[in-house]
């Protein structure tokens, strides 16, 4: 109940702030709408244009999952002190918890700078988001297994990447889970990574809403969300099946 | 040197913190040797297993294990010879039976595992060691869906094909039927034959009378021969 107090009175607060406790802003929104609804609708002649600017945003977001996951797979050990040095382990974790902290569209406009506007700059910032968040989800994973069987491993002689592996098949539910949540979380932010410019069908949406275009808009936001839905179902599948 | 014990412990006290868990312990077992160890629960037993296997440093003693000296620095070259089954036996859950077992060859061709890539010879040799423990059937079932006497066998032939020349097993029949337990037993017993040292956590008095060479009783952080 307490938080609940709390976040009534914060909420109170921040509306006052934001400037929302206006009556005004019903109107507003009212004028609106009426302006929009006539002219809701897709652009049926742009449906080939928003499936590549789409289907764009899938290979970026593909390409971010499959390199995330693989430099995970061998620094995740690197961070996890059951497995390597404590020195190593501390420093590995250091990084990788550093580099989470930079948000994925802050590394897309980094890229942008690097290799220039377009869909390389968004695979690769991707690529380095998913193998942070990777990075810290399969060591937690290799931290929560049972002593027992590192135990039992070690004294079978087992260490290094030889042991991560084993662990790692003897996890593989967990694993497949946070591949597939990156997954999930990575055809999302594509989407608003061409925002600046990083590729993807975030950038045909912000020019259209520019030029106030709304039916060439929603239909690249549709296009873009039965994306979402079919990565989302796929995922689920795949969650039932493992 | 007394190379003739595959395990010589002298004056041997381990505690964690101030609860003294073993004090004063003397235990020599001869190569070759089916021993087991009986006490009440927390009394140490499994406490004994892993400062045997090297995962625990007595506090006091020493304690020589297949001739080396252990509490030294160099157990590095004693890993590998020792099979360790703990009492969750540590098997690779989403793993096939035959995953699992050549798994124990990984540490000495560590490309092949990782590659998932082993020879035919090594698999003909997994396949015949899950013969001999009763598996053969099994080789490509997931672990996580056997019994828990057919998992026992598992970490079983696991521990054959690592050729260890020592195996811990703790409380390897505690979580199974009379029956199944009896036949657990036996195809420990049956390993002696093959120039293995076994010691064995036990439960079961009458198991440990009928099966095993040596019976030690842990009582009170003191070790006890019963037989
Ligand atoms: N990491 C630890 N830190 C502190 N105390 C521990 C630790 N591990 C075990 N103990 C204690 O040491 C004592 C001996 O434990 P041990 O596991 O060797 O007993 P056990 O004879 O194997 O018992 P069981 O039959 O229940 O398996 C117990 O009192 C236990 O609580
Ligand atoms: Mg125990």
């Amino acid at each position: 109940m307490r938080i609940a107090t709390f976040m009534l009175i914060l909420s109170i607060i921040l509306a006052f702030q934001l400037n929302l406790i206006d009556p005004k802003i019903i109107g507003l929104i009212a004028v609106n709408s009426a302006k929009l609804i006539p002219e809701l609708g897709i652009r049926v002649d742009m449906l080939g244009e928003a499936l590549k600017a789409v289907y764009e945003t899938l290979i970026m977001s593909l390409f971010g999952v499959s390199t995330g996951t693989l430099i995970a797979y061998i620094v995740a050990p690197l961070a996890s002190p059951l497995i390597a040095p404590p020195s190593i382990a501390t420093t590995g974790r250091l990084l990788a918890n550093t580099i989470r902290t930079i948000p994925a569209i802050l590394w897309a406009i980094l890229f942008v700078i690097l290799v220039g506007p377009g869909p390389r700059a968004g695979a690769l910032a991707l690529s380095i988001y998913t193998a942070a968040y990777l990075i810290k989800f399969f060591y937690e994973a290799l931290e929560s297994t049972d002593r027992e069987h590192y135990d039992a491993l070690r004294v079978m002689g087992l260490k290094g990447l030889p042991l991560a592996l084993a662990i790692y098949t003897h996890i593989r539910r967990q694993i497949v889970s946070s591949i597939l949540f990156m997954l999930e979380y990575n055809v999302r932010t594509a989407t608003i990574l061409g925002f600046v410019g990083a590729g993807g069908v975030g950038y045909y949406i912000l020019q259209y809403l520019n030029l106030l275009n709304y039916q060439a808009t929603m239909t690249f936001v549709l296009v873009t969300l039965i994306l979402v839905i079919i990565i989302d179902l796929l995922s689920y599948i795949i969650r039932t099946r493992i | 040197m007394e190379l003739d014990y595959a395990v010589d412990i002298k004056e041997l006290s381990f505690n964690y913190g101030d609860l003294v868990i073993l004090r004063n312990v003397n235990l020599s077992i001869k190569y070759g040797e089916l021993v087991a160890i009986m006490g009440k629960s927390g009394s140490g037993k499994t406490t004994l297993l892993k400062i045997i296997a090297g995962l625990l440093k007595p506090s006091v003693g020493s304690v020589r294990v297949l001739g080396w000296n252990i509490t030294s620095e160099r157990i590095e070259s004693i890993k590998g010879k020792i099979a360790y089954i703990p009492q969750t036996l540590g098997l690779i859950e989403g793993g096939s039976v035959l995953y699992n077992v050549l798994l124990a060859r990984a540490p000495v061709k560590p490309i092949a595992f990782m590659a998932g890539y082993w020879g035919k010879d090594d698999i003909m040799e997994a396949l015949d060691t899950l013969k001999l423990v009763g598996l053969e059937n099994k080789a490509m079932s997931r672990v996580d869906k056997l019994s828990g006497g057919e998992r026992q066998r598992v970490a079983i032939a696991r521990a054959l094909f690592q050729r260890a020349q020592l195996l811990l097993a703790d409380e390897p029949v505690s979580s199974l039927d009379y029956e199944t337990a009896e036949s657990i037993i036996r195809l420990i017993a049956s390993l002696k034959s093959r120039n293995l040292t076994i010691i064995a956590v036990l439960h079961d008095k009458e198991f440990a009378y009928r099966y095993f060479d040596k019976i030690y009783v842990i009582d009170n952080g003191t070790l006890k021969m019963l037989r």
